[in-house]
């Protein structure tokens, strides 16, 4: 059992009193300190040693004024508060905090679904909604809106927008998020856009309200707690048509970068279109012991027999269309002529019509079974994701894959990855996949990390999402003018929050208050 | 039950079941004491249901015998308690705030009863 951390510069006796303040807000059940307790806070997957990046506690408001009421405390007490709604941000540091020492503010409780509007296609979210709430909540009250999701859908809906998560059917779920509700560090409550007018009806239906826009401001943010948030959903569509193309060839992505490019562009592919590598697959279905017992990344051989053996692709090329089934089958036919053009290939076509099992439609039906790609090494599984932004560039794709493979090697991981399609950007992304048991592996995933953020800031490639341990190193990377992003962040976080009580350290920004811990 | 575990069940078993079975998954989960069922399948059946994550990795390490947890009848609550709230390999602890004590004993319970 390991001693009690304390934030940096704050005695045991200190924080005892902030904890007997914020219990007389919350009630005894909600103030959690025990040392199990904190546990179930610590980040599962954490390169570093845990105890980096563990809590001395957490506490759960019920409400928003309870979290007014602890976020007044925090500044009296000078106690660093670490937000979190569902804490599942799994492969990006969970529910643990970024400074150990850091009290969890863990908004779990706060989990009503306050307004769906099928007329106009939104939500109004708690924190503490996850994925499985909102779904059940359409599914039980028929109403005609699908929501979007990522792979591993455990987590929080407002906490997977706020980090600028991904997923389907509709990509950037920070893209959607219409109207906040947030407690800023001083404790005055704000809301924004047109939330900001006490009687408005369009604060979930139009984005920007009057004067500067600040819904982005809070999102990879420490400058408030959000606490609801609007969300926009699609129309439950009449029909939808996937298609699946396997390419035998690494070099193949190439060109199918290319051709998905401009239909991205044109709107002919409305929603990101995905590029996955055999791994991909091959982590979810298998183990890597079933194909290869040595050390090392797996060799070629190896790697074509299993991609004979399960019938899958080097790459898999994916895109699926929703709407109107007439509108749906002119967009595949203009996809696969493009694709005809460069490759005699087929795609696999799937049609799903309204009212047939929802599971072939492509509506983000929540699970978690995809977490099974973290059990490829065996052991403890644990991942993360490298993901910088590249010109959605088919030869500038293949040039960085390159060196990102020859890292996977020179490491001794399998290269597992691919590319979402934006409309004139790709994410490009890098899964590790490790055994926390293995601390020798461990540190080789590290170091991989590592040295896969100094090739892409290199190349000028800046991630848009990262895992704890590497928040400051990546917000490094956007080194224009020598850091004036950095700068101006940390202007607006001093100015917000003087004492540096919401998050430190999220995202590389570090109040005035604890100059000394980055690194 | 909800659309979503009707739904997920039906995904589940397209692959390896007859719809006879899909029926009696539906039967198995509606057990008399309805409330801890239920609060069992919403803070647990994602991952322990047929085909769940956590499923298939405990068919990985124990068998496929032992991999559905509401069908064992060896976890007794202390060792639900435990393992709820420290982790189990590939499983995450669930904090209190997700799953509150009160829960988390009507659950140990609930699989206790299963065991009867």
């Amino acid at each position: 059992m390991s001693q009690r951390q304390t934030p940096p510069g704050v005695s045991a006796a200190a924080l005892e009193r902030a904890f007997a303040a914020f219990t007389r807000v919350v009630g005894e059940q909600w103030a959690l300190r025990s040392e199990e307790d904190r546990r179930t806070y610590e980040d599962l997957y954490a390169f570093d040693a845990v105890d980096q990046h563990i809590p001395s506690g957490a506490v759960a408001p019920g409400d928003v004024e309870q979290v007014r009421a602890l976020v007044r405390l925090a500044n009296e007490h000078r106690i660093p508060l670490w937000p979190i709604s569902r804490g599942k941000n799994l492969g990006y540091g969970g529910a643990a905090p970024r400074m150990a020492g850091t009290v969890v503010l863990d908004l779990g409780r706060m989990n009503r679904i306050l307004d769906v509007n099928e007329k106009f296609g939104y939500c109004i979210v708690e924190p503490g909604v996850g994925f499985y709430d909102l779904f059940d909540h359409l599914q039980r009250e028929r109403i005609q809106l699908w929501m979007s999701a990522p792979g591993q859908t455990w987590g929080s809906v407002v906490g997977n927008a706020l980090d600028r998560g991904n997923g389907a059917p509709l990509g950037e779920h920070a893209e959607r998020i219409c109207g906040l509700e947030v407690v800023l560090p001083d404790g005055d409550l704000v809301r924004t856009g047109m939330g900001a007018m006490s009687n408005s009806d369009t604060w979930a239906a139009f984005k920007h309200g009057y004067g500067p826009s600040w819904d982005f401001a809070f999102t990879q943010s420490n400058f408030g707690v959000v606490t609801k948030m609007g969300l926009w959903l699609m129309p439950a569509p009449e029909a939808s048509l996937s298609l699946r193309m396997k390419l035998p060839r690494a070099e193949d992505a190439g060109w199918a970068i290319d051709a998905l490019r401009p239909l991205r562009l044109q709107g002919v592919i409305s929603q990101p279109a995905g590029i996955g590598n055999y791994l991909r697959d091959a982590a979810v279905r298998s183990q890597r012991q079933q194909w290869h017992q040595g050390e090392g990344a797996m060799p070629d051989a190896e790697v074509q027999r299993m991609i004979d053996t399960l019938g899958i692709g080097w790459w898999s090329v994916r895109m699926r269309f929703f709407g109107p089934e007439q509108v749906n089958a002119a967009k595949a036919r203009v996809v696969r002529d493009a694709f005809a053009k460069r490759t005699r290939i087929e795609f696999e076509e799937q049609v799903w019509r309204s009212g047939e099992p929802l599971a072939a439609s492509g509506a983000a039906i929540p699970s978690v079974s995809g977490l099974r790609l973290a059990n490829w090494m065996g052991g403890q599984g644990a991942h993360s994701t490298f993901s910088p932004v590249l010109p959605a560039d088919g030869a500038l794709a293949t040039a960085h894959l390159a060196r990102v493979r020859a890292r996977f090697s020179e490491h001794g991981f399998d290269y597992y990855g691919g590319f979402t399609l934006g409309e004139r950007a790709l994410i490009f992304t890098s899964g590790i996949i490790f055994n926390r048991d293995d601390a020798a592996m461990k540190a080789r995933a590290r170091a991989l990390f590592a040295a896969l953020i100094e090739d892409a800031a290199a190349a000028g490639y800046g991630e848009y999402r990262t895992h704890l341990s590497f928040m400051d190193r990546v917000a490094q990377s956007f080194d224009f003018n020598e850091g004036a992003l950095r700068r101006l962040n940390e202007k607006v976080k001093n100015a917000l929050d003087p004492r540096g009580i919401i998050a430190p350290g999220k995202q590389g920004i570090w109040p005035r208050a604890y100059p000394e811990t980055r690194r | 039950m909800s659309q979503r575990r009707l739904i997920m069940i039906a995904a589940a078993a397209a692959a390896t079941l007859a719809f006879s079975q899909i029926a009696c998954a539906e039967e198995a989960a509606a057990p008399a004491a309805a409330d801890s069922a239920a609060l069992y399948e919403r803070q647990c059946g994602i991952c322990h249901d047929a085909g769940g994550f956590g499923t298939v990795m405990l068919e990985r390490r124990v068998g496929a015998e032992r991999s559905v947890l509401a069908q064992r009848n060896d976890l007794p609550p202390a060792y639900v308690r435990h393992v709820v709230r420290n982790g189990l390999r590939d499983m995450p602890p669930l904090t209190r705030v997700e799953l509150p004590d009160a829960d988390l004993e009507a659950i140990a319970q609930y699989l206790q009863r299963a065991r009867q």
